[in-house]
């Protein structure tokens, strides 16, 4: 009795395995090439990314692209990328308007035992005057795409982003005793909030250098400021400044950064 | 590709001569912990004195978010400012040839894509850029690429650490789709410097105290210069 029905469980037990195994291993038709990453098609969509990453975005043209940088350690100015050469200048960390002595960075060499040096517009006579500092002396390097052109012929100043001009207006500059120097600069300071109706609101220090002025106090840096007599301008009234009306001034202030390069010419 | 694996000492004596604190080699080094968002993000509000921007009615996606989510994604955004301004200095600098000039002109243009995306989604609440001074490390083959596989490693341990903190799951897809990104990037770069890419079965988050030893002792993000003064000109007049 027992054997049979132990027969009989055991017969139960196969027939329900092989039932099993009939519906476990046999596909249905329309599964026929089942793979095993088919048993998660029920899992969860992947959510839609929060950021929406466009193309690899090139370099822009860098055209009009000027760079700068300030002095952070005081440091010689040498002829050559070479710590042999001789000093042309050293160079301070801060101007006479108490503010990072900023310089135009021209380019970089590496010398012979790996050090590297930049080539930078060092803020002496005779103006144009370049010279080379350890990279170590320096700050960050800064870029603008302006560019502020001052013409001496026309009595204009221009302001140019991305090459495109974006402010113009008459200006005053130094008459022929007090020449505004011609050359390559660049806009290193500004100076607000004085009282001094003779320079109006607003005052741009910059890298020229009156040839002629030399002993004025403060170095006889040339500036753009404003003015207590815009009925002079536009003329050659100036001992090297350049002058502009107190409204163009503010307004120039609005769209040039400290560090825009400047053209005299 | 070289087999050849230099001994950690050997990457360490290389690193510290761009670094001069140590801690760019640390960055490799990475420990187990969860980083801080916060630090980081205190690291570049400090050195720009700024703060986020809070400019009502410049609505954007990110104004759904957790404000947690949207303390990572910032966090988040400065690596990624991070990189996308040492690899335009690099390019813009022209002093990388060969290889190294192409992987640095290609990863630059994915970094700045990074940046532009994740602008778009903060709108306003994104941080400002900050200004970084990377002392010479764009103007060198070799400094390059020592930071550059520093940075890379740097940035996929950073995303390592915060993805599993973010609440919004289409913010966590985001990370995930940028993390192997930058994996790639550091692959790429290892590979350059002539180190094996991919050595580990496992890699493991960068540590809180890392991370921000690592951004603050490179002195890589810099105060902007203060270029105006209220003082009377002295000039010719």
């Amino acid at each position: 009795m027992k054997l049979g029905i132990s027969l009989a469980l055991a017969v139960v037990a196969v027939a329900a395995f092989a039932l099993f195994e009939t519906t476990a291993s046999t596909p249905p038709a329309r599964r026929a090439h089942e793979t095993p990453i088919d048993r998660f098609e029920a899992l969860p969509a992947t959510p839609k990314s929060a950021l929406q990453i466009g193309r690899p975005e090139p370099l822009a043209s860098g055209r009009y692209l000027a760079r700068f940088s300030v002095v952070s350690h005081p440091t010689p100015a040498r002829a050559e990328p070479r710590t042999s050469a001789r000093i042309i200048t050293t160079l301070a960390t801060s101007t006479p308007d108490d503010t990072p002595n900023a310089l135009t960075v021209l380019r970089a060499e590496t010398d012979g035992n790996g050090s590297l040096w930049v080539r930078v517009r060092l803020p002496i006579l005779p103006n144009g005057t370049a010279g080379w500092v350890r990279r170590r002396a320096l700050g960050a390097y800064q870029t603008t795409t302006e560019r502020l052109v001052v013409d001496r012929k026309r009595l204009t100043a221009t302001l140019y982003r991305n090459g495109k001009s974006i402010f113009r207006a008459p200006i005053g500059v130094g008459t022929d005793s007090w020449p505004t120097p011609p050359g390559e600069y660049l806009v290193r300071s500004e100076l607000t909030r004085y009282a001094s109706p003779f320079y109006g609101p607003i005052a741009f220090g910059t890298t020229a250098r009156s040839a002629v002025l030399t002993d004025w106090p403060g170095g006889g840096f040339v500036g753009i400021h404003g003015t207590s007599s815009p009925e002079l301008i536009p003329g050659h009234i100036s001992h090297g400044c350049v002058r502009l009306r107190n409204p163009d001034i503010v307004r120039l202030a609005s769209l040039m950064p400290v560090g825009t390069p400047l053209t005299i010419e | 590709m070289s087999v050849y694996e230099p001994r950690p000492e050997e990457i360490e004596e290389l690193l510290r001569s761009v670094d001069r604190d140590g801690a760019i080699v640390e960055a490799r080094s990475v420990a187990d912990s969860p980083i801080s968002r916060g630090r980081l993000l205190g690291l570049a509000l400090a050195g720009t004195g700024t703060t986020l921007l809070a400019r009502a009615g410049s609505a954007s996606a990110a104004a759904t978010l957790a404000r947690s989510d949207i303390d990572i994604l910032n966090y988040a955004l400065v690596l990624e400012y991070l990189q996308a301004a040492f690899y335009t200095e690099a390019e813009r600098s022209g002093a990388l040839t060969g290889k190294t000039a192409e992987a640095a002109r290609v990863v630059g243009a994915v970094e700045r894509a990074h940046v532009t995306a994740f602008l778009k989604l903060l709108g306003s609440k994104a941080v400002k850029r900050p200004l970084f001074d990377f002392q010479g490390t764009t103007e060198q083959q070799t400094a390059f690429l020592k930071t550059a596989v520093a940075f890379e490693d740097l940035a996929v341990a950073a995303y390592k650490g915060q993805a599993p903190k973010l609440r919004a799951k289409p913010v966590l897809a985001a990370a995930v789709g940028i993390h192997s990104v930058e994996a790639r990037h550091a692959a790429w770069m290892r590979e350059l410097f002539g180190i094996t890419p991919a050595v580990n079965a496992f890699d493991k988050p960068a540590s809180r105290a890392n991370i921000n030893r690592v951004v603050a002792s490179t002195h890589f993000i810099v105060a902007r210069p203060r270029t105006t003064q209220k003082r009377k000109p002295k000039y010719t007049g």
